[in-house]
């Protein structure tokens, strides 16, 4: 069943059971990924799925449901299911169905070329992966993942308030991670790259790295405990920022669950920090002309220069605040409801490159991998307590690798003690969090536990 | 459902290719998932995952495909796709499906779809009452509720044909406690695979005001002093610690690539001999048990480690090829989305001798970590890290006061060989494990265990 035709027939069989207001929210994806091991093809996906998720208002309250499969069945279930849902909320939020933005931006986020790469040449790809980082050391004992994915989604949203909108985004990912070996001694090293231009993957370069860093670990041991110097890199701000993001959600704050709550035009960061939030990078992870309310996008600081200058907000939390919604209303699948999340999130690159900072960090630790951010990370109280490693730093040269420490911090004073910030802006995977990004930055002093 | 003889041309053009071997699971699966905070139910959501996976293998090699359209030309469409990155000629010609008895040793007595919403509520209710009541610090109760009722049907090109029903329902606590400035959490989700009957057999309100009660402790503790020292990990969500640090070394996932610790040392002494180990998908109605798993094998009693020797692994069909090894009845998957593999069931450390109480007494200085936070574990170096959701100080034998922040970080196979004293007191927690089958419902267990030392991460120096 076409899926506008299914969308006229579940509202009318809605209006029929007396739902006063209604939504639908359609994704269809199509993915393939595949992944080599000792030069075969160890395994290989394809899907095509789709899923509905489904609002509606029934007795002023709002209920959701969904289904995957698009039938009569499935009609039924929507109904039924938001009606009965609807009617056992107790909150007295007001959710606004949203009619449509009077225009929205125009956002480049599909890639044709990107479509047309064939999987022959994601399966060579995968293969040079693997290849080329046993190439790059005799070390290599193993390359335990040699892997690259393409997938497209198309986002379709409509209700009875006569919103109609969609927007499909593609992309593609290569991971590989090596195994060393030296002796007894085992580490592993690993490159990630999320990107919708295929010409930015070079399986050689990206398998080098991450053997180079796995190498450059083997001679790691724990550090003596106490405060240090830090330079993170870039891909742990990353972590730590996705950790924390939810912070700077209205929802949050409301809830009494962000300690940013009454400190909007407060110095909350370094005068060197600005945080930006930009649903209009071009081809970014998550960017979008509208959010999952059909509200129209666009760019903000969050703060600008160290000062806190917006909380991210839907239409829920807008309404309670008396502000306009941010365009920042999120779910996570068609099988949420809708919630709050940065887009493409990221800290402002500085000038300097990451071997300036290094330099500059004089003696004190990198850390270049953080562990446990969904454990050991408490984004109420924004302390964190991570497994890491890394390298020591003395006299602004690095003089051997770290394994066995953790980091200890809190998540407030960290945005406050950042020193310098690089220029080596890179964005991680999206997710939760937002599609965050950061450059490396150098943090005043954290807690390092080791022997 | 599929007709046999749908079945039967789905799997013969999945294997028109020169695949040995083809699979097909459907899936249909009721969700229900309900939240509330401070007392207010703010979201219900109601939903049905539906689709159909179609795994091909030629030896090692592996494919799948899902899709939730389910109409024949679909699906007869989806196998020759994914059939289409194999390119030899047809070996399997004919298949003869034989319907599987299972037994069904998770009995279901209360189905979810039946019970009233207001009744889901009600449960609720009495959880955050008791968890909001329970101290004047706390200040938030989020209560969210869960149930699943997934109806599967697995077929294979050898034969077999079989189908499960898992029914699960879980309930989740999480209570802030506040002091100034200062929030802390504390948490209990407790779960089962079994219907609405699960809150006849578990106190609610307990778990609640537990949950509170861990909040409240951690708001007016100290944190914990960071360094190398002896840890003692208490029982139930504690298993926790041997699920991350060995028990995902133990899957084929990692062992038949050679990408584990745990590697070519079956028959090697890995853990202290105080230590056997067993991973268990056959216990009835816990919440990592199934009457078969993902590929239609029964579920089984595994031993894992006996008094410190290697005995086992945990393997999968596909896994099962590279090593040689039979399927130990371990593989598992999130949805029809995800291909199976060597996953966890119900997974812990057996009691031992000792009791808590000398344990303690017998202990000059410790951290004692009474609940746990999540981890994780990196099983080619064996590497882990976990949050201890809350702590306490052991000096001179005695319980000396709680402490917060505490992380704990190590080599799994390193901690194994330094437990000095295993407790009497077994008991299991529930958890979600996420690996690359996708986010399943897995038990984790131990009794009170002592190590002589893991690196303790927080923010203050040891005195």
């Amino acid at each position: 069943m076409d899926i506008r035709e299914f969308k006229d027939q579940v509202f009318a069989a809605g209006r029929e059971a007396g739902l006063e207001e209604m939504e639908v929210y359609v994704s269809r994806s199509k993915d393939f990924s595949v992944r080599i091991f000792q030069e075969e093809v160890d395994d290989y996906t394809v899907s095509l799925e789709q899923g509905v998720g489904f609002r509606a208002r029934y007795g002023g309250k709002v209920g959701y449901a969904y289904v995957e499969a698009v039938d009569e069945d499935s009609i039924k279930l929507l109904v039924e299911g938001a009606k009965a849902n609807a009617q056992i909320i107790d909150s007295d939020d007001e959710i606004v169905f949203f009619a449509g933005s009077a225009e929205y931006p125009e956002v480049v986020a599909f890639n044709e070329e990107l479509g047309k790469v064939s999987p022959e040449e994601r399966i060579e790809f995968a293969k040079t992966l693997e290849t080329e980082a046993f190439a790059t050391d005799s070390r290599v004992a193993l390359v335990n993942w040699a892997t690259t994915g393409y997938g497209e989604t198309d986002v379709y949203i409509a209700n009875t308030k006569g919103l109609e909108q969609s927007f499909s985004r593609n992309a593609a990912y290569s991971f590989v991670s090596a195994m060393v070996k030296e002796g007894e001694t085992v580490k592993t090293g690993g490159r990630f790259l999320f990107k919708n231009d295929w010409s930015q993957f070079d399986a050689k370069k990206q398998a080098q790295e991450a053997v180079q860093e796995g190498v450059s670990l083997l001679d790691a041991s724990t550090v003596k405990s106490g405060e240090y110097r830090v330079l993170l890199r870039y891909d742990v701000v990353q972590d730590l920022l996705s950790t924390f993001s939810s912070v700077f959600s209205a929802e949050a704050v409301q809830k009494g669950l962000s300690l940013l709550g009454g400190k909007l035009g407060e110095q909350i960061a370094s005068p060197k920090v600005t945080l930006i939030d930009d649903p209009l990078l071009p081809n970014g992870g998550a960017s979008a002309p509208f959010d999952a309310e059909g509200v129209a996008t666009k760019t903000k600081e969050v703060i600008a220069q160290g000062t806190l200058t917006t909380f991210l907000h839907n239409l829920k939390t807008a309404k309670k605040d008396g502000v306009e919604s941010t365009g920042n209303a999120f779910r996570a699948s068609f099988k949420s409801p809708v919630g709050i999340s940065p887009s493409n999130f990221y800290i402002k690159p500085g000038e300097k490159s990451y071997d300036e900072l290094v330099q500059e960090l004089g003696s004190g630790l990198i850390i270049i991998d953080v562990q446990g951010t969904h454990s050991g990370a408490n984004p109420v109280s924004g302390d964190f307590s991570l497994g890491a490693y890394g390298y020591l730093v003395e006299n602004g040269k690095i003089t051997r690798a770290v394994d066995q420490i953790t980091i200890a911090g809190n998540f407030f004073k960290l945005l406050e003690s950042v020193e310098e910030i690089g220029s080596d802006l890179e964005f991680g995977i999206p997710g939760y969090g937002g599609n965050v990004g950061s450059p490396s930055l150098i943090i005043e002093k954290l807690a390092i536990a080791g022997n | 459902m599929l007709t046999e003889r749908l079945v039967t041309d789905v799997l013969l053009a999945a294997l028109s290719t020169g695949g040995d071997f083809a699979e097909i699971f459907m899936e249909d699966t009721y969700n229900t998932m309900i939240r509330m905070i401070n007392g207010q139910v703010e979201e219900g959501v109601t939903g049905r995952d539906y689709g159909v996976g179609i795994r091909i293998f030629q030896g090692t090699r592996s494919v799948y495909a899902y899709t939730n359209d389910t109409a024949r030309e679909n699906l007869m469409r989806v196998a020759l796709e994914a059939a289409a990155a194999l390119a030899d000629t047809p070996q399997v010609k004919s298949i003869v499906l034989a319907r599987m008895a299972v037994e069904k040793f998770n009995p279901i007595v209360l189905e979810p779809r039946l019970v009233a919403s207001t009744d889901k509520v009600g449960v609720m209710r009495k959880a955050h009452t008791a968890a909001f009541d329970y101290h004047e610090q706390i200040s938030q109760v989020a209560v969210n509720y869960l149930d699943v009722d997934q109806n599967v049907f697995i077929a294979n090109s050898d034969g077999l044909m079989a189908d499960d029903r898992r029914v699960r329902t879980r309930l989740s606590i999480n209570a802030v406690a506040t002091k100034g400035n200062e929030k802390q959490s504390g948490f209990y989700g407790p779960g089962r695979h079994m219907g609405f009957e699960l809150f006849d057999h578990i106190d609610v309100e307990e778990y609640a005001r537990e949950a509170a009660r861990i909040a409240v402790t951690m708001v007016n503790a100290d944190y914990a002093p960071s360094g190398k020292y002896p840890v003692i990990i208490h029982n139930e969500f504690g298993g926790v610690i041997f699920h991350e640090a060995c028990g995902h070394g133990l899957e084929a996932t990692s062992v038949a690539k050679g990408a584990s610790v745990f590697s070519g040392k079956l028959g090697e002494q890995v853990a202290s001999e105080l230590v056997t180990a067993v991973d268990d998908g056959t216990i009835a109605n816990a919440w990592g048990s199934q009457n078969i798993d993902d590929e239609g094998n029964k579920t089984r009693r595994n031993v894992l480690i006996e008094n410190g020797i290697l005995k086992g692994y945990m393997v999968d069909k596909l896994n099962g090829r590279r090593m040689g090894m039979e399927p130990t009845g371990n593989s598992r998957r999130q949805s029809y989305k995800y291909a199976p593999t060597s996953r966890m069931t119900n997974t812990f450390i057996c009691a031992g001798e000792s009791s808590f109480e000398d344990i303690i007494s017998n202990t000059e200085y410790a951290l004692f970590a009474k609940h746990m936070g999540g981890g994780s574990v990196n099983p080619a170096t064996g590497e882990f890290n976990f949050a201890v959701a809350e702590g306490y100080l052991v000096r001179n034998g005695k319980i000396e006061k709680p402490v917060r922040g505490a992380t704990l970080i190590g080599k799994g196979s390193e901690i194994l060989q330094k437990i000095d004293m295993v407790g009497s007191n077994w008991s299991t927690g529930q958890g979600m494990c996420g690996s690359i089958s996708g986010s399943i419902p897995a038990d984790v267990g131990q009794p009170t265990i002592r190590v002589t030392e893991i690196t303790v991460g927080g923010r203050e120096e040891a005195k």
